[in-house]
């Protein structure tokens, strides 16, 4: 039997995956752009991935994600296409709208009619300029050795995307920003970075539509920087087929008196993971991190959140909601650092998820690390099937069942949609709950 | 109307006996009073003609309005016509009271047989309804009791009476929690709506709310059975001289 074991562990070991993007990195790096400080911050990301390696059975982080198997079954079904959402949302909400191909913009950078202050680029093209604020900030706020994804899109990415506001710049309209087209075989690795200077404000949208034909596996980081004292707010809504599978990592680093606040809604998709990592690293900031999952079929989606409070007299809020139904999984891991320095810290977590069907299952695991002793912190997590006394209640008004659950399903979820400002974008999101919780 | 005959009711988990036989018979019009002690099973009664889950029944049979209550479910009850005032509403945070409304009334106007009310004159009848019992316009714009005092929510259980228009509504302790004016208000509110064809089971602990709302009879809910029935008078004799001496009577009767 052993020997039978060690055979499978060695052809395993000769495939590992691991080595295909370390070959494909190896070819790219020869001809890299980007100047000397990117390429090497990639060869450093590329190390970090080599020696992390994608998530064991083993690894912790990823206990309840088989997403290693999804790379595997990405890299061996890979097949050169093109693909494009067939629901472009957000469409007739005013703002600033971007299309991106391959998670790079297609239109190029952008110099004429924006707003002042507000540069979109491309990261190649701000390599370009020597003082730059790629030079500044870009891999600034990620953490390599935290996660062998962000490591690995790190690595591998050639080019991206980068908003910047100067400093005291109000951009009024939203950036919108459709990730609507994909054209690879199998894997597309893409890097944002968005840095808002001291006192400017910014709103960014981001939609990913749903693709039609084929698989896409996307693994992206972004990276945020908000200055002292500005404010940005972020939304994401993801919405892809059920052959996609979706790493997102996220970094925000905060300055002194900044506020931000992220909605992270993932309503499609098969395998969904967020790695989402707030550094409020100054003091007297604000951080709003807000999600709504919905998992249906046989989907997978997995939130990873880690706020991490290093000064004193910060305030963070935590609400994620999740429905999960079929066969589908949902994993909540939260996790809320306040160092020893960071007293006064305010930090909220909420995380409640509801179950509609026996064989879907939610995994939520709530952490709460405090080193500071003046602190107001607290967290919660619930999962379970709609309240009792509640369906009862509306039925005695004479509410069918279905009826009854709907209401309070989207009662539930809407919660965290209300917290998106903009207004056409949540008309749209009640509108998609709704389709998505009666199968329309 | 209804009429419960030796009605044996446990709690489906734990097999607790709650009601012992319970017989009560309320015809169209009338106004039923039903007091006793804590825990005696006011409230048991209330929920398992309501249609709640969780409870076994053991024995006995409901009829409403000729049809056999105990096989319908809940909200097809409601259908028919049958109102529970909660003696504790539920909050629903989330969900909007005129969205939550609009759905009842449809639902309940749809197994009656009448039209589907317009935008204009659902909000008229919401409007006019809320009148009924004072409650405060705007709770009407707030998701279903969610922060409302305590008072505001019986309130708001009364409102709701009224826009269901049912043919029997039980009300369970729908004073307690009400100031000396709102149970005047709400009291008022009743007697509006009682009429020939309507007829009302009201659990209270007190007689003041009998003062307004004058009861053909009323009953003594004690361990699970009603063990004495009399007029509007009863309530009077109960409010002075407790509940001990009907326990002895009973005591010695068993
Ligand atoms: N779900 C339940 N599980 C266990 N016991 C229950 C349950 N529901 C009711 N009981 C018990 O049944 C008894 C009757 O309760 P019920 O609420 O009907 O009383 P009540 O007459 O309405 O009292 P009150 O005047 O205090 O409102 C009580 O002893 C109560 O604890
Ligand atoms: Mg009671």
């Amino acid at each position: 039997m052993s020997d039978q074991n060690q055979m499978i562990e060695t052809s395993r070991n000769s495939e590992r995956p691991e080595s295909h993007f370390l070959k494909e990195f190896d070819l790219l790096v020869e001809n890299a752009a980007g100047g000397t400080a990117w390429i090497e911050h990639r060869h450093q990301a590329v190390k970090a991935f080599s020696s992390l390696g994608f998530p064991t059975k083993k690894t912790e982080s990823y206990k309840y994600t088989p997403i290693t198997k999804r790379v595997k079954s990405t890299l061996s079904n890979a097949v050169e296409s093109e693909m494009r959402t067939s629901n472009r949302a957000f469409g007739d909400v005013s703002g600033i709208h971007l299309d991106t191909s391959n998670g790079v913009l297609s239109t190029g950078p952008l110099a004429t009619s924006l707003p002042k202050g507000l540069t979109i680029t491309t990261l190649q093209e701000e390599a370009k300029r020597e003082n730059g604020v790629l030079h500044e900030h870009l891999s600034g706020a990620i953490v390599l050795d935290r996660d062998p994804f962000s490591a690995l899109a790190a690595a591998l990415t050639e080019d991206g995307i980068l908003i910047h506001v100067a400093t005291g710049a109000h951009i009024e309209q939203p950036i919108v920003i459709h990730h609507d087209r994909i054209a690879a075989a199998g894997f597309v690795q893409s890097r944002f970075l968005i840095v808002a200077d001291a006192g400017s404000t910014l709103r960014i949208i981001e939609h990913f539509g749903h693709l039609d034909a084929g698989s896409a596996f996307e693994n992206r980081v972004t990276e945020i920087i908000v200055g002292e004292g500005a404010n940005l707010d972020h939304v994401l809504v993801y919405e892809r087929s059920e052959e996609a599978t979706f790493v997102n990592a996220l970094f925000v680093e905060q300055g002194e008196g900044s506020i931000f606040k992220t909605n992270n809604i993932t309503i499609g998709g098969g395998v969904v993971r967020n790695n989402l990592n707030f550094l409020p690293n100054a003091e007297n900031c604000e951080t709003h991190l807000n999600g709504l999952y919905i998992a249906r079929g046989a989907s997978h989606v997995d939130n990873h959140t880690l706020v991490d409070h290093a000064k004193p007299n910060c305030y963070s809020n935590e609400l994620f909601k999740g429905i999960v139904a079929d066969t589908a999984t949902g994993v909540f891991n939260g996790k809320v650092l306040v160092r020893q320095d960071a007293q006064k810290t305010n930090a909220y977590q909420s995380s409640k998820s509801i179950l509609l069907d026996r064989r879907a299952r939610i995994f939520a695991k709530p952490e709460l690390v405090i080193y500071a002793d003046d602190v107001k912190c607290s967290h919660g997590a619930t999962t379970g099937e709609l309240d009792d006394e509640a369906l009862f209640y509306l039925r005695s008004r004479g509410l069918r069942p279905d009826a009854a659950r709907l209401l309070l399903l989207e009662a539930f979820a809407r919660d965290v949609i209300d917290l998106v400002e903009v207004e056409d974008m949540r008309e749209y999101l009640y509108d998609r709950l709704h389709q998505l919780l009666t199968n329309e | 109307m209804l009429s419960v005959k030796n009605l044996h009711v446990s709690i489906e988990e734990e097999g607790t006996k709650i009601l012992r036989g319970i017989n009560l018979t309320v015809n169209a019009g009338e106004v039923h009073a039903i007091m006793g002690p804590n825990g005696s099973g006011k409230s048991t009664l209330a929920s398992v003609l309501a249609g709640k889950d969780g409870y076994s029944i053991d024995e006995g049979s409901v009829s409403f309005d000729g049809a056999d209550l105990l096989e319908m479910a809940a909200d097809e009850r409601a259908r028919e016509g049958l109102f529970l005032a909660f003696q504790y509403p539920v909050e629903l945070p989330g969900v909007s009271t005129a969205n939550f409304l609009k759905q009842a009334v449809k639902s309940v106007r749809e197994h009656r047989g009448l039209d589907e009310l317009s935008a204009g004159d659902f909000l008229k009848m919401m409007k006019e309804k809320a009148e009924l019992v004072l409650l405060d316009p705007s709770l009407k714009s707030r998701s279903v009791n969610e922060g409302f005092s305590g008072g505001e929510k019986k309130r708001n259980e009364i409102f709701q009476l009224a826009m269901l228009d049912p043919k029997l509504a039980i009300l369970d302790e729908t004073d307690s929690g009400l100031d000396i004016d709102a149970l005047r208000i709400v009291a008022d509110g009743v007697n509006t709506l009682r009429n020939p064809d309507r007829s009302f089971v009201i659990i209270t602990h007190y007689q003041r709310l009998l003062e307004f709302i004058v009861p053909d009879f009323v009953h003594v809910l004690l361990e699970g059975r009603i063990v004495l029935s009399g007029g509007k008078e009863l309530a009077l004799e109960l409010e002075e001289k407790g509940y001990d001496w009907i326990k002895e009577t009973h005591a010695q009767l068993t």
